[in-house]
């Protein structure tokens, strides 16, 4: 994807010239470098015989950041089919940002039939009665199948957002319009296969490593935190670009801040809102199936301040800290804010997974840092093109802000 | 009923005032005749429920082991419907949204009778009404209190405050429009009008504090319609019995309550709009966005349907699989895919643009979905306890005409009551439509209205 | 001198919002406004400070948990009834009866400082009222010493204000 795209100039005087590249070779060679490190750990993990550990984190944070990378182009397909003009077409650059590393987990995914044995517990203890549905050549199919087919529908969909009509779409406010017929076809497409591939994944990648367990809210509660996050990171993205693209770009706006605020804020209670329902459900019903998976987490050592801390990074501080207008609208309340939610969300993916795999101590040393902080580099790599698209749609000078009818 | 003035393509705000208020014109005799057949049914009902505090629950199809059944279904159902009201007026306020301004005052009243309708049932249910305070803490000599860990305690709290801040709400909307109404009335109701308005003037002082407690309010009712139908729903799901113990019942259904009641707005506003001749003010730029809604939860609560049938079968607990073999194959399993038809099929219908502008198509379709909501809570509540663990304890469940003849009086209650208020007080928010006047004058430049 | 007051209309609330600007330009600043629409220009150009409304609700809000709390624990710790095997202090249901509460004493406080803070229900109407502003008309009001009055209609004139009339009362 090419970085220097024909920027889009806004028609007023006063507009600030476009800014070009704010992410450039250094930033893709630092990546890089965070990348090989997280290979040799991973390599060095496996010959050491460390395999199952490897294994985890290697899960853990692929579930992180394809969430991060879907759920922020979930986003800008569901402005799409809510008809959101609040801040031109810049929040739907933000969303796409990171759709390339959609493939990237979509091979990665593949890497896991080389860890079944140490990721899937019915690998090695085959569960009669489930048989039909864990087993590992119908698993890699249809979650490979699903994953191929959603980063297909998002690079699509990311292709049609980005054209000159659908832009202009979202600038346009004088008249009651539809979005551009492509989209209206691919957005609900994707909102749909997002719900039914990450319900998958969810059950399969999470519920089924202690097979016994089940809850039927557990997909939903998934694909909701994955949204929750990816909408975050586009929180702190903002925030983030606000100081380095200078004067009168749009995430200098505090009407759009306060709405990236109150988005973080939001779906941020929808989660804990999803947490407390299958909480209370498998609380009050006390059936052991059930219940060994919370109690594990919640209640037994080492696990139980991490859950604790994920509850607290993910709801309890943005709930504090961004109840007011001020708040919202504060780069420095925000950020901090959106980035301790982000690192809370990787924790829960961490507490989701881990214990039940190693139940005893917390298999967290320099191998698992490393792989993490590679992982942490693939996502930058592919999100250097976006991000440059995002600095150019908000310093183009469009209006924002459905205000001005 | 007399049409009212049409409005021109670009309204002004006395377009709007003209148009609203010329509903309020003293209605005709059709209109008392409809109200008094509403009140009729109502009066049926009343008596049979008088039959059945005398003479015991007996009268009732109830009988182990299916001790709930239609009046907890009318209950949900209820609840349920009132729910799209809080969903329009409160949620799509935070979200801005611009169509939800000329429905939601009539959405938001139907949230207001249907709560008022839901919150009988329990009532009726009770074999001894008169001690329904129970449910409520109060000092008393034996220091007795309510189990606050029962989940029918946690109902009463949450359709109680459910009902008491929707109530409020919704009388803030209307102080500004009433005193707007108290203005161009005259006689009796220019006198009732002058007490409801309260003195509002629309001073910049007033103003002032309004939007903000209305911000504050909508805040507020935004997470409290998602815990009244949570709460609702567990009281089945705290049960272990199979089909009700089940995480996802919360999110399935808040989302399956505005599915009704949205599809319960359509139902009414389409026929309304045409008997009030307010066709230019609820346009169909309107119910495509309330189309989409409607679809956006159908297939919410389709992912639900699948998603259960999908645990059932993996979770491999034989009793669960029983239950749901019952629920697919047994002798109601009519009942659940005539649901299926309505509540998953019929409204994929709605991805057709075309059909979400063409009214009698919204009507068909959503008359469908009202059943087919109604059908899934029986499904689910009575459903569930016809085959429980115990196999020699099976047993069906006939519906009494005490039962039958309460539930058609509760519909006749709730659209009786929401005919009074149509002509009495305005149903469509002058105030909210005036603010968003520009989006009214781009849905009907749009020629929306001349599509239906 | 003797105070008195002027009326007048207007047809857009920018214009309002313009006089109004004006106005407080000049330091002139006893004035008030009627509207049928909440008017973001017109409270944007008064620029008085975000209602204090949202506190009394929140206090609402923090006495309902507390409420909650108390209500669920005292009554529990009243009479000590094992139900289910669940623990006497259980959370999880409390939290949702502390939920319930919150959310209904915040309302019914919000409402109630809606109420006082707005001076609703009000007996008298205030002095300048017009049924027109009720349903498509913005009213000004200044009220002033008659020396300053011709600068004052000048103003309201120069911002497009269809109406402008003298009231020699002094209008409260």
């Amino acid at each position: 994807m090419s970085t220097t795209l024909r920027a889009v100039r806004g028609d007023r005087a006063s507009a600030p010239r476009p800014v070009e590249s704010i992410a450039g070779t250094s930033m893709i060679v630092m990546a890089c470098v965070l990348v090989a490190l997280g290979a040799i750990a991973f390599m060095i993990a496996l010959l050491r015989g460390d395999a199952a550990t490897a294994w985890e984190a290697y899960l853990v944070n692929l579930l992180f950041f394809l969430g991060v990378a879907q759920g922020a182009v979930v986003a800008s397909a569901s402005f799409y089919l809510t008809q959101a003009k609040w801040g031109g077409s810049t929040p739907y650059r933000l969303g796409e940002a990171f759709a390339p590393f959609l493939w990237v987990g979509f091979f990665l995914f593949f890497g896991l039939y080389f860890g079944r044995a140490a990721i899937f517990p019915w690998v090695k203890h085959p569960i009669a009665q489930k048989a039909a549905w864990l087993n590992i050549p119908f698993l890699f199919a249809r979650d490979g199948i699903g994953l191929g087919l959603i980063a297909l529908v998002s690079s699509a969909f990311v292709r049609i957002s980005r054209s000159e009509e659908s832009r202009a779409w979202t600038i346009a406010t004088r008249e009651i319009e539809m979005p551009p017929h492509s989209i209206r076809v691919v957005a609900p497409l994707l909102a749909v296969l997002y719900a039914v591939v990450y319900t998958l994944i969810a059950f399969d990648l999470i519920m089924s490593l202690a097979p016994v367990w089940r809850s039927t809210l557990f997909g939903w509660y998934f694909f909701a935190g994955c949204f929750w996050s990816g909408l975050t990171a586009m929180a702190l993205i903002a925030v983030l670009l606000r100081r380095r693209l200078g004067a009168n770009n749009l995430f200098t706006n505090p009407t759009v801040m306060h709405d990236f605020g109150k988005m973080v804020f939001a779906f941020s209670i929808f989660w804990v809102y999803l947490l407390f329902a299958q909480y209370i459900v498998i609380w009050y019903g006390d059936l052991p199936v059930e219940t060994f998976f919370i109690v594990q987490r919640v209640h037994h050592m080492p696990w139980s301040p991490l859950s604790v801390a994920c509850v607290v990074l993910i709801w309890a501080i943005p709930f504090c800290a961004l109840m007011s207008v001020w708040a919202k609208q504060t780069g420095w309340v925000l950020g901090p804010v959106a980035a301790l939610g982000l690192i809370g969300m990787w924790l829960e993916r961490y507490v989701l997974v881990v214990p039940s795999l190693s139940p005893d101590a917390i298999p967290f040393g320099p191998a698992q840092f490393l792989i993490s902080i590679g992982f942490l580099g693939l996502f930058l790599i592919c999100a250097v093109p976006g991000l440059n698209r995002v600095a150019q749609a908000a310093t183009s000078g469009e209006p924002a802000g459905d205000l001005g009818e | 009923m007399a049409a009212a003035p049409k409005i021109p393509l670009d309204p002004s705000f006395s377009d709007i005032d003209r148009s609203v208020l010329g509903i309020l014109r003293a209605p005709g005799l059709l209109y008392w005749a409809w109200i008094g057949f509403c009140f009729t049914l109502v009066g049926i009902a009343a008596a049979l429920w008088a039959r059945q505090i005398y003479s015991g629950m007996g009268v009732t199809g109830l009988r182990q082991p299916v001790m709930w059944a239609i009046y907890i279904t009318n209950f949900v159902f209820w609840v349920g419907i009132a729910h799209s009201g809080t969903l329009i007026s409160a949620i799509l306020f935070l979200f801005r949204t611009k169509w939800r301004t000329a429905v939601y005052r009539a959405a938001e009243t139907m949230t207001i009778f249907a709560v008022a309708t839901a919150g009988l049932f329990p009532l009726i249910h009770l074999g001894r009404v008169w001690f329904f305070y129970w449910l409520l803490p109060y000092p008393n000599e034996r220091y007795l209190q309510p189990d606050f860990r029962s989940p029918l305690v946690w109902d009463a709290f949450a359709v109680s405050t459910y009902l008491m801040v929707s109530a409020l709400f919704w009388t803030m909307g209307l102080i500004p429009d009433i005193a707007n109404a108290r203005e161009a009335a005259s006689g009796w109701r220019k006198k009732i009008f002058t007490v409801l308005a309260m003195g509002w003037q629309g001073t910049d002082r007033q103003w002032r504090h309004f939007s903000m407690v209305y911000l504050l309010m909508a805040g507020l009712a935004t997470p409290l319609v998602v815990s009244v139908h949570s709460v609702v729903s567990w009281d089945f799901a705290m049960a272990i019995n199979p089909g009700w113990h089940s995480t996802i019942f919360a999110p399935y259904f808040v989302a399956g309550a505005i599915f009704s009641g949205v599809a319960m707005v359509m139902t009414l506003l389409i026929p309304m709009r045409k008997l009030l001749g307010i066709e230019d003010l609820l346009t169909p730029w309107h119910f495509d966005n309330l189309a989409k809604v409607v679809l956006l939860t159908s297939l919410v609560v389709s992912y639900a349907y699948i998603t259960e049938s999908f645990m059932s079968w993996y979770a491999g607990d034989p009793i669960e699989q029983t239950m749901f073999h019952m629920r697919y194959f047994g002798p109601w399993g009519w009942m659940y895919w005539v649901m299926v038809l309505c509540n998953c099929v019929i409204p994929l219908l709605l991805f057709s643009p075309r059909i979400r502008v063409n009214m009698m198509a919204l009507w068909i379709i959503t008359i469908f979905v009202n059943i087919g909501m109604w059908l899934e809570r029986f499904v689910i509540i009575a459903g569930s306890l016809t085959a429980n663990f115990e196999p020699s304890q099976w047993a069906g469940y006939r519906p009494s005409i005490t039962e039958i003849m309460i539930t058609v009086g509760s519909f006749a209650w709730f659209v009786g009551l929401f005919s009074l208020f149509v002509k009495f007080l305005p149903i469509v928010s002058m105030t909210e439509l005036k603010e968003g006047i520009v989006w009214l004058r781009k849905a009907l430049r749009k020629g929306y209205a001349n599509a239906a | 001198m003797s105070t008195i007051s002027i009326i007048s209309a207007f047809a857009d609330d920018a214009d309002c919002a313009r006089a109004i600007d004006a106005l407080r330009e000049e330091q002139i600043r006893d004035f008030n406004t009627f509207s049928p629409i909440p008017s973001h220009k017109i409270e944007h150009a008064i620029g008085r400070s975000r209602s204090p409304t949202r506190w009394v609700s929140l206090t609402g809000g923090i006495t309902g948990v507390l409420t909650g709390l108390a209500v669920t624990i005292g009554t529990t710790y009243e009479w000590r009834l094992n139900a289910g095997g669940k623990p006497l202090v259980s959370w999880p249901p409390f939290i949702i009866i502390c939920f319930e509460l919150m959310i209904l004493l915040g309302g019914i406080f919000g409402f109630a400082a809606f109420m006082l803070f707005s001076g609703v229900p009000a007996t008298v109407t205030a002095p300048g009222y017009n049924p027109r502003f009720g349903e498509d008309r913005f009213g000004l009001i200044v009220r002033c010493d008659e020396a300053e009055a011709g600068r004052i209609e000048s103003i309201l004139k120069e911002s497009n204000a269809e109406e402008v009339v003298r009231e020699e009362a002094p209008l409260r």
